[in-house]
């Protein structure tokens, strides 16, 4: 794909749209959006130039305007994506939605809400906690993520498995399609099946399909009550086999982390955690919650005692900040922790049949044997849904480094393709990913999927290079 | 080995963001647990029973709600929880707090050993603890970082001071503030939370125990707030941003001119 | 006589900085009542011109009882004797230092003496009229300013933070009374026994009376990098302190743990690195004169206590400040 640079003219054409103080190319301010929460060195990007809109109609106009220039427009939330979606590889005109904060509606009587998607997450539940409503949508870095970022990767989190994922909660929305129109899809309706689902082709799209200016989302009653698990275990296989069991008793837990030995141990260590981790070779982080502190109180009771008569060596049982946070703290400062031992890693996001978890990390041993490097597994047992990530060993060399990685990755994504798995199940293919896609899915699909992109994208200047590559 | 072990509910604060207009904090469903260093005081007791057999039990002055904070302390591993719990004890300073503390502890029986948090995180005073000791007239020991020797008369301690570690031999019974570097506080388990759910918890009030009425709560409270202020915490401090290497040594040379104004160099 | 006292306090028969810091606190209420500052110290081998300088410092008359068993602070015989000077010499007000002496004596003695106690203010002063001391401390992690009074007991009692005032210069041309006082046989408690007296191998801390403290957080990643903050503290004659994240961290021992759970401190210069400012930590350097924090979170608490803030990463920063102090010394500017 050719595209046209963004000369004086067309800097002047977006000032006029959006007056100077949305407008600006100057490097030290853009360096901040060429790149996200992946390696800035190895996918970092500059844009040519960053506009900061604050209405759908000027989004409009500058797509038309990219469109007729022939410009690729990067569309960008918060930044904390983890797959490279939101850099402007290309350059091009990096679109900013951080000054679309505004709430529009909290609607009680249909427990919906809609707002601009520029607002940050957590935001949202600050926003309606008063009126004992919640936002179940939210990922794991929702405070600093945006809305309109989670709706363009389907974000996940932690809560997963009793609430879903972002598409569950987004009913309806407002879309600056690639080619400038404005349009409603949805809308605060509980079934619709007038047509295709648009919005929700829209949802986990990446930016590809268009700017979503506006949502409206779906709102649950606030739990009010929340009780977490810390269960040890022999290894990853009883921990991974508890999961069903806890399951079939129709108790659905808000959400089920695993950690594997090495996850846990490189954490504690670095938190310079007490607890008995030695002897453990696999943790569950079990939360339950709810609006009935005793019904709360009861579940995790049963769940506590299912993993002690399947196999769990010992359950700790948080149900109050301090322990909640002591608990939770192992599992949110892995990442942490492997940075301090080695800065360069991949992050990865595969997404297994829950069944399989046990399977796949002899793999992992293998793969982190045959490479000597380190991968420490865990994340979203509940899901399936597995950061396994690759750490480069301090005592490689970085041009070591990058022959092995894409080696590594490989065969990381042929064992989850094997397992009936899929290579992203919460942070998006994106710039990271692109490469391997075409490997793990069927031919069909992604031929589908590249002809929905030309069908909505002629001129593709809606985020190139995303995804999969156009030929 | 009985060991006595007061502790209190407190707000939980550490993770409270403060509103950028007002400077105050957002205290939003903050919600209650146990001092976070009344934790070392519960895990060095459970140690001690532990090792030396014996009893340990908790008691706290609160409103009946802080009960659970007995229960979470039992899941830990302590025996016994006592509530001392009446209106009349409300709106104590820790003058009238130790006296109602330590009354509630010759309530208890014999005992070998009162561990307390250093201090509690929401007053700050520190001062409830060798109330108590001075109540009970038995030797004080503050700021205990390490048990050296415990014997059937005597418990070595040393305790931390502003130049280092002082080594006292303490006669039992004693009374023991302790602080982080005592213990690692573990986490309550499945099995302890069971017993803690069935552990009954005694009540003690006015009406069970024998006090002075006067020396009670707001009333009998030596010191009394007469004015409250919410001072501006923001200072409203010079801000820049240090990024690469020409912005960093800008920063920098902001600084220095900052610590020659304020003749730090 | 409605006097002011103010508790000194020696080690090895030296006297602690902060036995002026309470003369100057001290000096400023007498004056106001138009009434005597004595200060009371209890201690073995304290020289006279030791003695002398408390009078030089702002103290009419200074009581002083040597003797060996006063040597090493036992909490139980220190207030004994405290409790009993109380009840020979009726002081109107006493301030003690809020030390790991001053805030196990005092509240010992409070309860031995019938009366109320404030801890750690940070404002004293006198009522009008009532002549009743206004004790202002912070309270709830510094997000109120509680003043207190002790309306119907003798005497006033609170305990002051150290360094949170600076003491009078020297006035060698000031007179006062030394009165070398016994200590009385049944006043000495001696369930108690020290034993003995550890001081770490490595240079022991007291971040509580350190004129800069240079602190580090969670943000310093590894223990390895706090040198560079060690090298820093060196270069004010400070020393190094810690959020409780590095402490939980075992980054640094407990002694520098600064915060609520930790200690409180009131430097003239307090830097700190890679500290996020949590309601607790900030609680624990609210009365510090000076604070300069380094944060790449330009939304962090601490910038809102900051009188100079970078928002700028750590691992740049620190050393190149480092640097460029090393310069100004060897060029003088």
């Amino acid at each position: 794909m050719r595209y046209n640079p963004v000369t004086k003219k067309i800097v002047d054409e977006l000032v006029e749209i959006l007056g100077p103080k949305n407008v600006f190319s100057d490097q030290e301010k853009m360096e901040a959006y060429s790149h996200d929460e992946t390696s800035a060195e190895e996918y970092g990007h500059m844009p040519e130039v960053v506009v900061t809109p604050s209405t759908t109609e000027e989004i409009a106009k500058i797509v038309k305007l990219a469109n007729r220039e022939l410009i690729p427009i990067t569309p960008r939330g918060a930044g904390s994506g983890l797959s490279g979606g939101a850099i402007p590889t290309f350059g091009g005109i990096l679109l900013s939605i951080e000054k679309m904060n505004k709430v529009l509606e909290i609607d009680d009587g249909n427990m919906m809400m809609v707002l601009e998607t520029g607002i940050v997450t957590n935001e949202v539940n600050a926003l309606i906690k008063d009126r004992g409503l919640f936002y179940a949508g939210y990922p794991m870095s929702l405070e600093t993520c945006f809305l309109g970022g989670n709706i363009a990767e389907n974000a996940g989190g932690g809560k997963a498995v009793k609430y879903g994922v972002t598409g569950r909660y987004i009913m309806g929305m407002e879309l600056v399609t690639p080619t400038g129109e404005i349009v409603e899809l949805g809308g605060k309706l509980s079934k619709d099946v007038s047509g295709y689902d648009l919005k929700q082709l829209i949802v986990g799209s990446e930016g590809t399909l268009g700017i979503v200016t506006k949502a409206t989302i779906k709102l649950t009653g606030l739990p009010t009550a929340k009780s977490n698990l810390l269960v040890l275990y022999k290894n990853p296989k009883d921990a991974i086999d508890c999961v069903p069991v806890i399951m079939a008793k129709g108790l659905i837990p808000t959400g089920i982390e695993f950690m594997d030995k090495l996850s846990v141990k490189t954490s504690c260590e670095y938190l310079n955690e007490s607890l008995p981790y030695q002897d453990c070779g696999a943790m569950l982080l079990i939360e339950v919650d709810g609006t009935n502190a005793e019904q709360v109180e009861k579940d995790t009771e049963s769940i506590g005692d299912l993993c002690m008569d399947n196999g769990a060596i010992e359950v700790y049982v948080a149900d109050n900040y301090t322990t909640q946070e002591r608990i939770w703290s192992v599992r949110r400062n892995i990442a942490e922790a492997f940075k301090v031992v080695s800065p360069v890693q991949s992050l990865e996001d595969i997404v297994v049949p829950i069944a399989t978890i046990p399977d796949i990390i002899p793999e992992l041993d293998r793969i982190s044997e045959k490479y000597d490097i380190k991968i420490p597994c865990y994340g979203h047992a509940g899901d399936g849904n597995l950061h396994a990530t690759l750490v480069k060993n301090p005592n490689h060399t970085m041009e070591h480094w990058h022959e092995i990685e894409p080696k590594a990755l490989r065969e990381l994504y042929e064992v989850t393709k094997k397992l009936g798995g899929k290579i992203s199940g919460e942070h998006g293919i994106g710039l990271k990913r692109k490469n391997y896609l075409k490997e793990v899915i069927n031919p069909v699909e992604l031929n589908l999927m590249k002809a929905i992109k030309k069908a909505w994208d002629p001129n593709h200047i809606m985020n190139p290079g995303k995804i999969f590559d156009l030929e | 080995m009985n060991i006595i072990i007061p502790i209190k509910q407190v707000p939980e604060t550490s993770n409270v963001k403060m509103d950028k207009e007002t400077g105050t904090m957002i205290r939003d469903g903050v919600e209650s647990v146990i001092n976070p260093l009344d934790l070392y005081a519960i895990e060095l007791g459970i140690q001690l029973k532990e090792i030396h057999g014996g009893k340990v039990t908790v008691c706290t002055m609160g409103p009946p709600s802080a009960q659970k904070a007995l229960r979470e302390a039992i899941a830990m591993g302590c025996d016994d929880g006592i509530l001392i719990t009446d209106r009349k004890f409300a709106g104590a300073d820790t003058w009238a707090t130790s006296y109602t503390l330590s009354e509630a502890i010759k309530n208890m029986g014999s005992f070998d050993l009162v561990l307390a948090g250093e201090r509690a995180t929401d007053g700050d005073t520190g001062q409830v603890g060798p109330g108590i000791a001075a109540w009970l007239n038995i030797p004080l020991a503050t700021y205990v970082s390490h048990v050296d020797e415990v014997t059937n008369t005597h418990i070595t301690v040393e305790r931390l001071v502003e130049e280092g570690y002082q080594i006292l031999k303490m006669p039992l019974p004693t009374l023991l503030t302790v602080v982080k570097e005592v213990s690692d506080p573990r986490l309550p388990t499945l099995r302890g939370k069971k017993k803690a759910r069935a552990t009954e918890i005694p009540v003690f009030s006015t009406e069970n125990m024998n006090l002075n009425e006067g020396s009670l709560g707001l009333k009998g409270s030596p010191t009394k707030v007469v004015k409250i202020d919410y001072p501006k915490v923001t200072r409203g401090g010079k801000m820049v941003s240090a990024n690469g290497e020409e912005g960093i040594n800008a920063a920098i040379d902001e600084l220095i001119k900052f610590l020659e104004e304020k003749e730090l160099i | 006589m409605s006097y002011v006292w103010t508790i000194a306090e020696q080690s090895k028969g030296k006297l602690r900085g902060v036995s002026f810091e309470l003369l100057s606190r001290g000096r400023k209420l007498a004056d106001k009542m138009n009434t005597q500052l004595c200060s009371v110290l209890l201690g073995s081998n304290v020289s006279d011109e030791a003695l002398q300088e408390l009078i030089y410092r702002g103290a009419d008359n200074v009581y002083f009882i040597d003797d060996p068993r006063l040597e090493n602070f036992i909490v139980e015989t220190h207030s004994n004797v405290l409790s009993d000077l109380i009840r020979e010499y009726k002081p109107h007000t006493i301030l003690a230092a809020a030390t790991s002496s001053g805030r196990s004596l005092m509240p010992y003695v409070a309860i031995q003496v019938n009366t109320g106690l404030t801890a750690d203010c940070t404002e004293l002063d006198i009522e009008e009229g009532t002549k009743h001391l206004l004790q202002t401390r912070p309270a709830i992690g510094g997000n109120i300013m509680a003043t207190i009074k002790t309306p119907n007991h003798d005497p006033q009692m609170a305990t002051v933070r150290p360094k949170s005032s600076r003491p009078l210069p020297e006035d060698t041309g000031r007179v006062g009374k030394i009165i070398r006082l016994s200590l009385k046989d049944e006043l000495v408690d001696n369930r108690v026994e020290m034993i003995g007296f550890r001081k770490d191998l490595e240079e022991f801390v007291n971040i509580e009376e350190a004129e800069v403290v240079v602190a580090g957080g969670k943000g310093m990643k590894k223990q390895e990098n706090f040198g560079m903050l060690k090298e820093l503290a060196k270069r004010f004659d400070g020393v190094v302190g810690a959020s409780r994240d590095a402490v939980d961290r075992g980054w640094l021992p407990y002694p520098h743990q600064i915060g609520l759970s930790g200690k409180t401190i009131s430097p003239k210069l307090y830097i700190c690195a890679g500290i996020s400012g949590s309601i607790q930590h900030l609680a624990g350097i609210k009365t510090s004169e000076t604070i300069i924090a380094v944060n790449t979170d330009p939304d962090a608490n601490i910038f809102q206590l900051a009188d100079f803030g970078i928002i700028g990463n750590l691992f740049e920063v620190i050393p190149k400040l480092n640097q460029r102090l090393e310069n100004y010394k060897k060029e003088g500017k």
